[in-house]
């Protein structure tokens, strides 16, 4: 005799649950990356999405399905990080939509939330590849479908036939892409995906379970950003709004625009540091103000409050900068600064036409990019994908009508967009960069005497004209593009896959570069990375010059880590 | 009918011994190197020029003196009736204010044209003057026409190397946003005022395309559209780089196959002293009708 409905407290127990089980098993899923490369980082983008969920959920003291589906859309959705986090925060948004309208949910609301959920997701992707986490998540959607219509109404049986479809079709993820069968490995958004329901699946059956979440009001990407600003600038910063005042609104009706910037300056009349976040049911606060009363009495005219934090900026002040100290001495190799200067929190920064954001990572790099005019710089790359609310806090640090944003690498350009999607108050441009050197020449190609629109055809145009090539080393024994790759080898990755696999790092960085070559480039840019000296990468350039005499070859230091060489051609 | 001379300066990019063909008077520019006075075609050479600008040289340039202004306007005068004077652009040099100022005394038989040209597309301006003195407009006339056409025209130079822009200072701030880790090649705009920052390229061949591109958005938004019907000038100038040039030529004639590439010149020396050699330019006029 098993259950038929789930309420919303059982529904949050297993969300919770399957959020856990996820980030339990985010390091085996990392390692599923076709690249043995050692920054993949599926396991680490879905869990961080998943869990900005999950601190949401596990924030709501008696969860009814409302506020359990809005916590989990909303949540995921900012929290989204990378190609598969974005996607999976796109199939809880689906999958919310329906089952909030319900008390209670059954095989056949279930299914239908599933349908909704893949209908979403596959919107949310321009080019929906199969073989990855959407056909999973597909396959899994049938099955429900299957079981409705066949009358099945036992819920533990039908969440477990969901999971094994779901399994069975991550089987045959190999088949479906090449790249994963040669790797040896199944697609790791669809393991995620899975590891997520089965979660669900324990909590549902009563398994004990570790469920606590931290609900730290700050989340990690914000502290990311607090960490990267320059400590000294902290210091002696002059706190002119005493409290970070944060809460979330649960609107009785849709925020229209109108409202939302009335709002905006109404509380820009009051502080600074502004954040508004609005989806259809709740908007996210934040405000540094002197009365966080008024903030309040003015949210109140929206909506009911909800998960409100109050700090006093000024004691903690002392506090955070010896922590911040701390954390910067732990780890010398992220140094300095996100922000190309100290004043850019500043309120008043001065309100120009258009404005740049690039993700970037590497002391040298990022120097590249402020000396080409890029207002600011989300700290990150392949190692660290930036989230969806990352962007947004740059997207209102840049007091200007339009911005560029250059995500530089292919699993970031979705978290862009979707950045782009929730910002109404500035036109965003998001130039889908997939490489540094493409970002780079990029914002090299901007002309301010032009249109937005022809700047973005421009760019994007000369952005393809790029190639890329990245020297970094192998985490594991592999098979990729006929080549075998064993753990410790050095690889140069190209735009299409594997071009050069060795011992040495030079000889791998140099064959990289004959392979990406071809007759109509004429400048070949290397940027090395934070362990490389610069006579080994002298050497290198050397080396690339004689080879082609008829090409501009130029040597900057990059400081990337982990990719010791990062190359283009164009 | 009025008998008119025309006088233009050095920055024109006419020789000489053209000027004389032409029937027009040419002012040579003075150029300060290392304390010394020299004038442009006179005594200093293109050549001459580069080899000392790559040896390091302090380099400046100055206008005209009233005096040789002066000088050249008297004889004029006592063969012309009238004189159409068209230094180089006032946003550039304070010749044409100079010129302006002294003009005062002459009664009204001397008209500086403030048309805001320089190089190759000043060149234009004699040209057209000339013409237009064939068809019997007297001095005033020539001023005011082409005062009125004086932002039909654009130059975009893509430059080799930062370093002279640095070193010479006359370049609006815009120019500072050039300022950077990597090695690129600028290109910069003359609309009649100032040499200015237009954008930025990694390879020639980025520059050049960015160029052809910004002439074709001109004549497209600015000069009335590219047809066969709205003639414009187009050209190619350089400093000492004139291989490419030649080269830069053809491609640009192939993408514009309405018009006619007129010629391929050096850039004016007031302009080279700035940008230093090895650049390439393209310049479009449009045609007076």
């Amino acid at each position: 005799m098993g259950l038929n409905v789930i309420d919303a407290k059982m529904l949050s127990k297993m969300f919770l649950a399957g959020a856990k089980n996820l980030e339990h098993k985010k390091e085996w899923i990392n390692e599923l990356n076709v690249f043995p490369v050692p920054d993949g980082d599926t396991g680490t983008n879905m869990s961080m999405t998943i869990m900005s969920a999950a601190k949401e959920v596990a924030a709501i003291e008696n969860p009814d399905m409302i506020s359990l589906a809005k916590a989990i859309s909303s949540g995921s959705l900012r929290g989204a990080r990378g190609n598969s986090g974005v996607i999976l925060s796109q199939l809880f948004r689906g999958f919310t939509k329906v089952i909030r309208e319900y008390d209670e949910i059954n095989v056949a609301i279930l299914a239908s939330a599933c349908d909704k959920a893949v209908e979403t997701a596959y919107k949310a992707v321009m080019k929906p590849k199969e073989g990855t986490i959407l056909t999973v998540a597909k396959g899994a959607a049938k099955r429900a479908n299957d079981l409705a219509m066949a009358g099945e109404r036992d819920l533990e049986k039908f969440i477990s036939e969901v999971i094994k479809e779901a399994e069975v079709v991550l089987a045959q993820t190999p088949d479906m892409l090449p790249v994963l069968k040669q790797a040896g490995v199944v697609d790791s958004g669809g393991q995620g995906l899975v590891e997520v329901l089965k979660g669900g699946l324990d909590a549902f059956l009563g398994k004990e379970l570790d469920l606590s979440i931290e609900t730290a009001p700050k989340t990690i990407s914000a502290e990311k950003g607090a960490m990267s600003s320059n400590i000294e600038a902290q210091a002696n910063a002059e706190i002119k709004f005493c409290y970070c005042t944060q809460f979330l609104i649960m609107l009785n009706k849709t925020f229209n625009i109108k409202q939302e910037m009335d709002f905006k300056e109404y509380l820009s009349s009051i502080g600074d540091s502004i954040v508004v976040v609005a989806d259809d049911e709740i908007v996210k606060v934040h405000v540094h103000t002197n009365d966080p009363g008024l903030a309040m009495q003015k949210a109140l005219r929206y909506g009911a409050l909800t998960t409100i934090i109050i700090e006093n900026m000024r004691l903690e002040r002392d506090e955070k900068v010896s922590d911040m100290m701390e954390k910067q001495m732990q780890s010398p190799e992220l140094p300095s600064s996100i922000s190309p200067d100290a004043d850019s929190d500043a309120p008043a920064a001065e309100h120009k036409d258009t404005g740049f954001i690039a993700v970037s990572i590497g002391e040298g790099m990022n120097e590249i990019f402020r000396s080409l005019g890029v207002d600011y710089i989300i700290e990150g790359g392949q190692t660290m994908n930036p989230s969806t609310e990352d962007m947004l806090n740059a997207i209102e640090k840049i007091n200007a009508d339009n911005i560029f944003i250059f995500p530089n690498n292919k699993n970031i350009i979705l978290a862009a967009n979707q950045a782009k999607q929730l910002t109404k108050d500035k036109k965003i441009i998001v130039i889908p960069t997939k490489t540094v050197p493409q970002g780079i020449t990029a914002i090299i190609n901007y002309v301010p005497d032009i249109s937005i629109e022809e700047n973005e055809a421009v760019m994007t145009e000369e952005v393809q004209r790029v190639a890329t090539g990245q020297v970094t080393y192998a985490v594991r024994d592999t098979m990729i593009d006929d080549k075998e790759i064993h753990q410790g080898d050095f690889m140069g990755i190209g735009d299409k896959g594997i071009l050069s696999v060795g011992k040495d790092l030079q000889t791998v960085a140099f064959d990289m570069i004959l392979e990406m070559m071809s007759e109509e480039y004429e400048l070949i840019s290397i940027y090395y990375g934070d362990i490389i000296k610069e006579e080994q990468a002298q050497k290198l350039a050397d080396m690339v010059k004689a080879q082609f005499s008829s090409c501009d070859v130029e040597l900057q230091f990059g400081g990337q880590p982990i990719y010791s060489y990062i190359v283009s051609a164009e | 009918m009025s008998k008119i001379a025309i006088v233009t300066d050095s920055n024109s990019g006419i020789t000489q011994t053209e000027a004389k063909e032409l029937g027009i008077h040419v002012l040579p520019m003075p150029f300060m190197i290392d304390g010394e006075t020299y004038y442009e075609e006179i005594t200093l050479s293109q050549d001459e020029f580069y080899k000392r600008l790559a040896q390091n040289a302090d380099i400046s340039t100055s206008q005209p003196s009233p005096e040789s202004v002066m000088q050249l306007w008297d004889g004029l005068l006592k063969e012309y009736d009238e004189i159409v004077h068209i230094p180089m652009s006032s946003g550039l040099s304070g010749s044409c204010q100079t010129a302006s100022m002294l003009a005062q005394d002459y009664d009204g038989k001397v008209h500086v044209v403030n048309n805001q040209r320089i190089s190759v597309t000043q060149k234009r301006s004699v040209y057209d003057a000339i013409e237009l003195v064939r068809t019997g407009k007297n001095g005033s006339e020539i001023k005011s026409v082409l005062e009125v056409d004086k932002f039909n025209s654009s130059i975009y130079i893509m430059i080799d190397t930062l370093y002279y822009l640095k070193k010479g200072g006359r370049i609006t701030p815009a120019a500072a946003a050039l300022g950077t880790l990597l090695r690129l090649k600028p290109v910069l705009q003359i609309q009649g005022e100032k040499l200015d920052a237009f954008a930025k390229a990694r390879t020639v061949n980025q520059a050049k395309s960015i160029m052809i591109n910004a002439i074709k958005s001109d004549i497209e938004k600015r000069f009335g559209g590219i047809s066969p019907e709205n003639q414009m000038y187009l050209a190619i100038a350089h400093t000492q780089n004139e291989e490419a040039a030649k080269e830069f030529k053809d491609e640009v004639q192939e993408q514009f196959p309405d018009y006619s590439v007129v010629a391929v010149d050096p850039l004016s020396l007031s302009v080279s002293c700035h940008i230093g050699p090895g650049s390439l330019a393209v310049t479009c006029c449009k045609k007076l009708n």
